[in-house]
């Protein structure tokens, strides 16, 4: 029955109405657009990751990270056991450097033992090279073991006869016991224009080091990893160059493959026993579940807000087939006295729901992988700048999210389709009901609409009061949908609301044109309360993202302002990349302490580890200077010089809010860090502001720092120069200092601080764009409803004209009506966007980041941009407008 | 005062559509409508009744010859003129009513008088005073889909009077009606030629209807027929 139904019901009026059905397609295909790309973006950046992971991992089936500064080097005699096994035992170092201090590019390191790693990692060469050489080398490579064989520090690295491959099985990979040797990837070659032979620079840990390529390695294996931005080098050299000697990043493990699940879950929990205090082991895959916990808040408000672009869409759908019924309202009533059965026709306006969904959701697919590119240079670079600066994601067009987007849109448009479909269902056979009377039905709904509408609020009230679920906001983030649903029901009330107190005021300030707008306004609720509604769902979006990111850039600017103390900011140099790599050696600090008008140095020296497997920092700085300064506000609002003066006295630590959040930590509890010889209890002082990152910090003083672990240099330095000496010239004084000896970078106060505020303008440059997409799709749903609401009023338009009104006096009416459209879109989208706001700023970001922000209305930017929304309101106005102007009068009254 | 009507050697086709030949609607009409008098034009559907009233309301111009109403040649009216004409002028009531549903009576009543540049205040005034006028005080802010048949016709009625028009031009106006409301009608109308000496130009296919006026043309296929 529904086929002999759709042709009529559906099809026909389709291909007659094509514009608001192109419309509409567009609609789901921005919205399925913005979700898919976003999440290709993410799913890209997390699998690039995770791939590194991979490749890295090799075949190791445990992998050994330390929760703090390192694996010691003596883990490995402790796992020597696990060679009788017939295991492979695969020490690494892990790190980043730049192929240039100021413009290079990011490239892992992974320092190797070939001797080890052959069996662990898979390595294919892309030219053999000179067989002699490499025998040499090899050579070489073996005296060197038998010179670590009597070392007791590096006892572990020499390899037992088991685990020894010959040279004739992996020649290549003996190429990088060479001095200062490297292995290359053939992408990372290409882009250097490197070969077997070739010398470049690298920067390590603050020195720039010439290296040699030893040989190229094709793309397969290990060399996959950081989509090919990796080099090899040997584990002894990497441990000198990165400053860990007698430590390692990691060590995995390869089991034989004879052993079944059982005797593996066996040996996994013997290799955690026997390790030392801070050292875990694992699947290697853990590492991916710490980058995903790292990023995951940042991705998941992402998506939530890429989902409100899906949203807006759904009202398109909507609105459409609303608009449908109520056109074919009489059709239906033909063919349900003709015998169709209610659930047949509420199957043909499902099933154009469906298709407008699989329409939609096709060509946004199309469009999102388009987009994706786009948003992954975005995402990409923020993941690279804040959370893995060796993260070198590659777009994927990854089926799983492909096919998400595509079920979302396709679900969004019949779950929209729903309510419609039903009021299709519902007429009664040979209906011959009046517009008039459907729409006084409609307004019916308005009081009941309007307390629905109410109650979400409050229950959105509610949500903003539950603790964060696993560590996201979840709650906050329904609040934050309540608030766009609830608003969106008061829509209908909002517009009744204000057509009646303000026809009057209208009627004296613009004429009778007013009145009719306002009549069509109240008149053809249903539809134009439905646009009032897409229009302050993406407008209370924009409003909410402009208030949170303008908060929290004040906030920034203010924080930033009070804890740079310092004039001069010294880090190792790290190429073009944000962050800086690595750490400034012992010798350089002592370098720039000597330097004239240095008046004080505050080194702050960092590593990261992990509590209930989410990463964060630990870090140390010299409290005297902050007990001097007083640069660093805390939570409570004490004095930061009496508390730090305090913790240096005592030997306690200082916490970073988000690290108090995260971990619901307050001062005078005691936080546990992963020491050498076992967990350190320190008692927690006071809880610093911190917006330079969300991973939250726990701050030991210098000395205090040292004598747990024993690490030398800095992350980063602040320098105070002595009075009279600018920092520009404090900056000069300092890099002819270092110069020739060491690789470091130099930033003055000033610099320092726009770029804190360039990243952070980066960071949040994604929201405005989604924002804009709402928008986009909400102005547009006005003109599709516009033009819907011309074309079916042009009995009434032909009227007018019959009672004298002037083509020009229609077109303002319409042009009235829809400035009526945004203007109450916009009052409700900033009431409501007002009220988002206070969510995202206090319930949403601390939930997910920890961090505190002070409210701040940019009012400004606000009052810009909803001018400027109002004025693409007005333009999307003038083809309906003009639509109206050049109705026929007499045809259009002859229609019946 | 009512105003003088006339109809001189007036044509009009209409192109049905691409490529297709032109229909005759009206053929060669003359005719002449003393001001203050009730005059029907009688015939089947699709006559030209319609047409010819269209012409008369300055909402189409003819093909040939010319409409003079009031002693002006409508089709010289620029745009804003010919509106005006519409406001002021020539008013219409139509078989389906033809009221903003969107407008409650008094609003639609109101409508033509604020189109005119009325005040708000003495717009609404004066629409109260017309619908009690054709006995539908108290219906004010009723919404047409809450009228009946005959009532809304009597708002369409008070409506086409807004303006004071010289001319009321009636597109089937009974149609639509039960036969006692439309006799209802038609005494409204005769009314309003009587006491008000607006004149009357009815387009009715109802031979009795056309009884009440004082003068009948007969129109068959586009001419005027004896």
């Amino acid at each position: 029955m529904i086929r002999h139904l759709l042709p009529p019901l559906v099809l026909r009026p389709l291909a007659k109405d094509r514009l608001r059905f192109a419309l509409t397609i567009s609609g789901i295909a921005v919205g399925v657009a913005t979700m898919a790309a976003i999440r290709l973006a993410n799913a890209s950046v997390l699998s690039s990751f995770s791939d590194t992971v991979d490749f890295v991992a090799g075949k190791a089936s445990i992998t050994i990270l330390a929760d703090g500064p390192g694996v010691p080097e003596e883990t490995l005699e402790r796992l020597a056991w696990l060679r009788g096994l017939g295991a492979t035992l695969a020490p690494a170092i892990t790190e980043t450097a730049a192929t240039g201090a100021s413009e290079g590019e990011i490239v892992e390191v992974l320092g190797i033992d070939p001797l080890a790693d052959a069996s662990a990692r898979e390595y294919s060469f892309a030219e053999e090279g000179k067989r002699e050489d490499n025998k040499k080398t090899f050579l070489e490579g073996e005296e060197r073991i038998e010179r670590a064989a009597t070392s007791a520090h590096s006892g572990g690295v020499a390899a037992r006869p088991e685990e020894t491959h010959t040279f004739e099985e992996s020649p290549g990979l003996f190429s990088v016991f060479a001095k200062q040797s490297l292995l290359v990837t053939e992408a990372f070659a290409s882009r250097h224009r490197l070969k077997a032979g070739d010398a470049f620079r690298l920067v390590t840990n603050s020195v720039e080091r010439t290296f040699r390529v030893a040989a190229v390695l094709l793309p397969s294996g290990a060399a996959r990893a950081a989509s090919g931005s990796i080099v090899f080098m040997d584990l002894a050299a990497a441990q000198e160059a990165f400053g860990k000697v007698g430590r390692l990043d990691r060590i995995d493990v390869v089991l034989p493959a004879s052993l079944s699940d059982a005797d593996r879950a066996r040996v996994l929990e013997e290799v955690s026993a026997s390790l030392p205090p801070g050292v875990t082991a694992g699947r290697p895959e853990r590492r991916t579940e710490t980058v995903d916990r790292l990023v995951r808040a940042f991705r998941v408000n992402l998506s939530a807000l890429g989902a409100i672009a899906l949203l807006v869409g759904m009202y398109f759908v909507y609105n459409t087939l609303s608009i449908s019924v109520l056109r074919r309202r009489a059709d239906i009533g033909v063919v349900r006295a003709l015998g169709a059965s209610r659930r047949a026709v509420f199957a043909a306006f499902l099933g154009e729901g469906l298709a407008l969904g699989i329409a939609g959701s096709a060509l946004g697919l199309l469009l999102g992988a388009g987009l994706a590119a786009g948003a992954l240079t975005v995402v990409g670079r923020t993941a690279t700048e804040l959370y893995v600066p060796s993260a070198h994601p590659t777009l994927r067009l990854d089926p799983g999210v492909l096919a998400f987007a595509f079920a979302l849109g396709v679900a969004t448009s019949v779950l929209s389709a729903l309510a419609p479909a039903l009021e299709a269902a519902g007429v009664e056979p040979a209906a011959t009901m009046r517009h008039g009377s459907v729409e006084a039905a409609r307004r019916r709904r308005t009081r009941p609409l309007a307390f629905a509408g109410a109650a979400l609020l409050v229950l959105a009230w509610a949500a903003t009061r539950p603790e964060p679920v696993r560590g996201l906001p979840l709650f906050g983030f329904l609040s934050v949908f309540l608030i766009v649903a609830g608003a969106s029901l008061l829509a209908p009330a909002a517009v009744t609301f204000a057509a009646g107190r303000l026809d009057g005021i209208a009627l004296r300030l613009f004429g009778v044109e007013a009145r009719i707008a306002r009549a069509n306004l109240t008149g053809s609720l249903s539809r134009t309360s439905v646009a009032v509604a897409a229009l302050t769902m993406g407008l209370s979006m924009m409003v909410a993202v402009a208030v949170m990111v303008g908060s929290f850039r004040t906030t920034v600017a203010t924080w930033v302002g009070e804890t740079l103390a310092g004039d001069v900011f010294v880090g190792p140099a790290s190429g073009r990349s944000g962050p800086s790599l690595g750490r400034v050696p012992e010798e350089a600090i002592e370098a720039i302490r000597a330097v004239a008008g240095v008046a004080d140095v505050d080194p702050f020296l960092a590593f990261s580890a992990t509590r209930d497997g989410a990463p964060y920092t630990v870090g140390s700085g010299l409290f005297a200077y902050v007990a001097t300064y007083g640069n660093l506000p805390l939570v409570d609002g004490r004095d930061p010089r009496r508390v730090f003066a305090g913790a240096l006295a005592n030997g306690e630590a200082m916490v970073s809010e988000p690290y108090a959040e995260k971990f619901r930590v307050k001062t005078g509890d005691t936080v546990e860090l992963p020491g050498p010889d076992g967990p350190v209890r320190v008692r927690v002082a006071g809880v610093y502001t911190d917006y330079s990152n969300d991973r939250g910090t726990v701050t030991l003083d210098r000395a205090h720092f040292r004598r747990i672990w024993p690490l030398s240099g800095a992350t980063t330095m602040s320098v105070v120069l002595a009075p009279g000496v600018s920092p520009e010239e404090g900056a000069r004084r300092i890099e002819a200092a270092v110069r020739g000896r060491f690789a470091l970078r130099v930033r003055t106060n000033a610099t320092l601080r726009k770029l804190v505020l360039q990243i952070f303008d980066r960071t949040f440059s994604v929201t405005y764009a989604l924002e804009a997409v709402a928008i986009a799709v909400a102005v547009l749903g006005v003109f599709n409803t516009l033009t819907a609401l011309v074309l079916e009023r042009r009995r009434e338009i032909g009227l007018l004209r019959v009672l004298g009104a002037s083509a020009a006096r229609v077109r303002r009416a319409v042009r009235y009506e829809a400035a009526a459209i945004g203007g109450l879109g916009i009052a409700l989208g900033l009431a409501s966007g007002a009220a988002m706001a206070l969510v995202l700023v206090h319930v949403i970001n601390r939930q997910s980041f920890g961090w505190t922000i002070a409210m701040h209305w940019p009012w400004a930017f606000l009052a810009g941009a909803l001018a400027l929304v109002f004025a693409t309101t007005l333009l999307a106005a003038a083809r309906p407008a003009g639509l109206a102007a050049a109705t026929d009068a007499a045809a259009a009254l002859k229609e019946e | 005062m009512g105003a003088r009507v006339a109809a001189d050697s007036v044509s009009k086709s209409y192109l049905p559509g691409p490529g297709a030949a032109p229909v005759e609607a009206l053929a060669d009409v003359s005719l002449e409508i003393e001001p203050g008098t009730f005059t029907a034009l009688l015939g089947p559907s699709g006559c030209g009744k319609s047409t010819l009233l269209n012409l008369l309301g300055g909402l189409d111009r003819p093909t040939r010859g010319r409409v003079l109403v009031g002693g002006r040649d409508l089709a010289t009216l620029a745009e804003d003129d010919r509106d005006t004409y519409r406001r002021r002028t020539a008013a219409t009531i139509f078989q389906f009513f033809n009221l903003l549903p969107t407008m409650n009576t008094l609003e639609n009543v109101a409508l033509p008088l604020l189109l005119d540049g009325a005040a708000p205040f003495a717009a609404d005034a004066r629409a109260a005073a017309l619908l009690a006028e054709v006995g539908l005080a108290g219906k004010e802010r009723a919404y047409p889909y809450e009228l009946s048949g005959g009532q809304m016709q009597r708002v369409a009625v008070a409506r086409a009077l807004a303006n004071r028009p010289a001319l009321l031009l009636a597109d089937e106006p009974t149609g639509n009606l039960d036969s006692k409301t439309g006799t209802q009608v038609l005494d409204l109308i005769s009314d309003l030629v009587a006491h008000k000496g607006i004149t009357v130009v009815m387009a009715t296919h109802s031979a009795g209807a056309a009884a009440r006026a004082s003068r009948v043309f007969n129109l068959l296929d586009g001419r005027l027929v004896p």
